[in-house]
């Protein structure tokens, strides 16, 4: 008798909340709408080598580019890209898909290859090397689980008016900071808290905050302040990253704008928005995109748009997928030929930084008997490293 | 001298274990066999390795089991991984003990004012190389922490594997300063918070969770053999420690463990298996204040 109290009290309740109940409906209808926009991965060539491939297909397993073909807005309206007023439940609840590609506390770089068709994920490589971020203590690896927006662009043929620096020509960064350790080629939903204007190697590099929509605590997540709040440390720690995680592979500390602070959400969306209009003039040919390929199966006005079939035949292409190689020894993989398991520390990171700029000269004046000559030598020492131009003089 | 290690059981279960194995191919217990020195002249000392650098499995020398195998740790019965307490992620040193060396949960330390923890004397490597579980390494030792962990004496000494590229370079705790710049804090501060997660309070240290220099540390080193001595040769009650070895105690001893018995040891533990996954909870970052 109590459960069929309770259930005539419930139901009188929703009878005479329509709205509520609408909202039901609606919240169920968005999480399916949400579970169904699922996406798989392909892996080709084998892991740890320079031909390992991640390829992304849909649930019904068509290929597509994670770049062009997967949605930048998770609870949005496909054909124009608005949140649909309908499935949104407030503002604030905007939700962006995120292409991760490197887990949190991983080293190896990888990337959307935005100059391969259907952009599949690979391990980045510089002078012949597969790429391993280093570990710059105390971090371990990447402290987020790192990755981008897919169809968003920062255009290098445009100077952004805040950096005063051009895009970095890839899709828009982010830093996630859920708790889960994502895989690479994984697809989550995000809520974008917030974002940091770095700039690396003088390209505009934005890098936004955001959080996993199915972390546990992303309902109480919901600005940059909340972030500092909740995850002591954490800010202050992405920003040394980033300052930093170049330097044992000799390249300088990164700059930041507006004194490496935090912008809010409001302006992290704005910045998306904008990148994201610099993509949809990529993908429609109205900017030059050197040598970003665009190719993809589901943009409408793309003239880059090709078949299914187009798309299967990329994959064929690619190698068979095998075991992964071993994480090459020390001395083989990185730049400057360095550890992956190594940890580098501030003194280590003075030296190379420093490396460029510091020098001593020495004049030495030699006087050789038996040729009667006085050699003038100028030895320049810059960290440890000793060169010797000779300049002979004639008596 | 070398050892190798034989796996029973499936990693990230109950049923895991490490056994050790010398050169001959004999069962040893990696708490009593594996002398203490690898070169007593130049104070080179044998570390046997239970938890990697970067990992969160609480590995650990199982001194009540016989022949002592690595097992991980189970605490309410489930199996134990060490929190990430930021910005660290899992231990940032190698980690594991020193052999023939005992912490007498029978005698108050005169520095730490507490009882020893019943445990070999435990090791920070803080060498580029991450180690494999079971490896046993030579180290020279830098210098010692005097952790107070549960109310019981929990040295935690410093030291450097000898094959690493910098070991020629570091000599003392003032070397560390110097070279890792910031290293020696956060192990104080690890120290200091790893059990908060799981409800326990904060670690305490003697001399004001200062860092003892080399000598002081070596000193502690050989005061732990020699409560190990005394253990071994059944000067002092083992309670319930196993002290089962195959090449220390004589044949008369109640200690010494036949090749047959070894066996039966091994045998009767699980055979070698697949690898359970670590639970996703292991992954949380725990986030406090600094202070």
């Amino acid at each position: 008798m109590l459960l069929r109290s309770s259930l005539w009290y419930t139901s009188a309740f929703l009878g005479s909340h329509t709205a509520f109940k609408s909202e039901l409906v609606t919240q169920a209808i968005t999480s399916y709408l949400i579970k169904t926009m699922h996406y798989q991965t392909e892996e080709r060539g084998r892991p740890n080598s320079s031909d390992y491939r991640i390829y992304f297909k849909t649930s019904d397993g068509k290929y597509i580019s994670p770049f062009h073909d997967i949605p930048l807005i998770a609870n949005g309206d496909q054909e124009n890209d608005v949140p649909s007023k309908k499935l949104k439940k407030n503002d604030n609840e905007v939700l962006y898909n995120m292409v991760v590609e490197v887990p949190r506390w991983s080293n190896a770089k990888m990337e959307i290859a935005t100059k391969e068709p259907l952009n599949p994920i690979k391990q980045d490589m510089k002078k012949g090397k597969l790429r391993y971020v280093a570990n710059v203590f105390p971090h371990k690896g990447y402290i987020w689980n790192y990755g981008a927006l897919p169809q968003t662009w920062e255009d290098p043929n445009h100077t952004d008016k805040d950096t005063k620096c051009c895009g970095d020509n890839d899709p828009i960064d982010v830093c996630e900071i859920g708790t889960l350790v994502c895989s690479p080629g994984q697809v989550i939903q995000v809520k974008v808290l917030g974002v940091l204007a770095m700039i690396d190697e003088g390209e505009t590099d934005w890098k936004l905050i955001a959080i996993n929509a199915d972390d546990p605590e992303a309902p109480s997540l919901n600005s940059i302040e909340d972030v500092r709040k909740s995850r002591s440390g954490h800010l202050e720690a992405t920003v040394d990253w980033f300052k930093k995680y170049k330097v044992p592979d000799g390249k300088p500390e990164n700059q930041f704008a507006f004194n490496g602070q935090f912008k809010d959400k409001d302006f992290a969306m704005e910045v998306i928005k904008s990148t994201h209009e610099h993509w949809r003039a990529l993908v429609q040919k109205q900017t030059n995109g050197g040598e970003i390929d665009c190719k993809n199966v589901s943009v409408c006005e793309s003239p880059f748009k090709f078949t299914g079939e187009d798309a299967c035949n990329v994959v064929k292409l690619a190698p068979a997928g095998g075991e992964a190689l071993p994480v090459p020894p020390e001395g083989m993989y990185q730049v400057t030929d360095l550890l992956d398991n190594e940890t580098h520390f501030s003194h280590m990171i003075e030296l190379t930084r420093n490396k460029k700029y510091i020098y001593s000269y020495y004049m030495c004046l030699y006087y050789v008997p038996f040729f009667n000559v006085t050699l003038i030598s100028t030895i320049v020492c810059y960290s440890g490293q000793v060169a010797f131009p000779f300049q002979v003089i004639l008596d | 001298m070398s050892f190798t290690v034989e796996e029973r059981g499936n990693p990230n279960t109950l049923s895991y274990r490490l056994f050790f194995k010398n050169a001959d191919g004999k069962y040893v217990s990696p708490f009593h066999d594996i002398p203490m020195y690898a070169d007593e002249s130049q104070n080179i000392f044998h570390v046997v390795v239970e938890v990697p650098r970067w990992t969160n499995a609480k590995m650990e020398i199982a001194t009540k089991d016989p022949l002592n195998p690595i097992k991980q740790d189970v605490k309410k019965g489930n199996l134990r991984y060490v929190a990430n307490v930021f910005p660290h992620k899992g231990y940032i040193w190698n980690y594991g003990a020193i052999p023939q060396t005992w912490e007498d949960p029978g005698h108050k330390d005169e520095d730490t004012d507490c009882c020893g923890d019943n445990d070999p004397i435990d090791v920070c490597e803080i060498g580029t190389k991450v180690c494999s579980r079971g490896e046993v390494i030579k180290v020279k030792v830098l210098g010692v922490l005097a952790m107070i962990d549960e109310g019981e004496t929990d040295w935690k000494v410093i030291a450097i594997n000898v094959e690493d590229p910098e070991a020629k370079d570091l000599n003392n705790i003032g070397d560390i300063q110097r070279l890792k710049p910031g290293y020696l804090e956060a192990t104080v501060d690890w120290f200091r918070k790893y059990k908060v997660p799981d409800g326990k309070p904060e670690n305490q240290f003697a001399f004001n969770g200062e860092f003892k220099d080399k000598e002081f540390a070596i000193e502690t080193i050989k005061s732990t053999h020699g409560f190990w001595k005394a253990l071994i040769s059944q000067k002092t009650n083992s309670g319930g420690l196993n002290c089962k070895n195959t090449c220390v105690s004589a044949g008369d001893s109640p200690f010494c463990c036949s090749t047959d018995e070894a066996k039966a040891v091994i045998e009767g533990t699980t055979p070698c298996g697949t690898e359970d996954p670590i639970p996703c909870s292991v992954d949380k970052w725990f986030y406090y204040e600094k202070e």
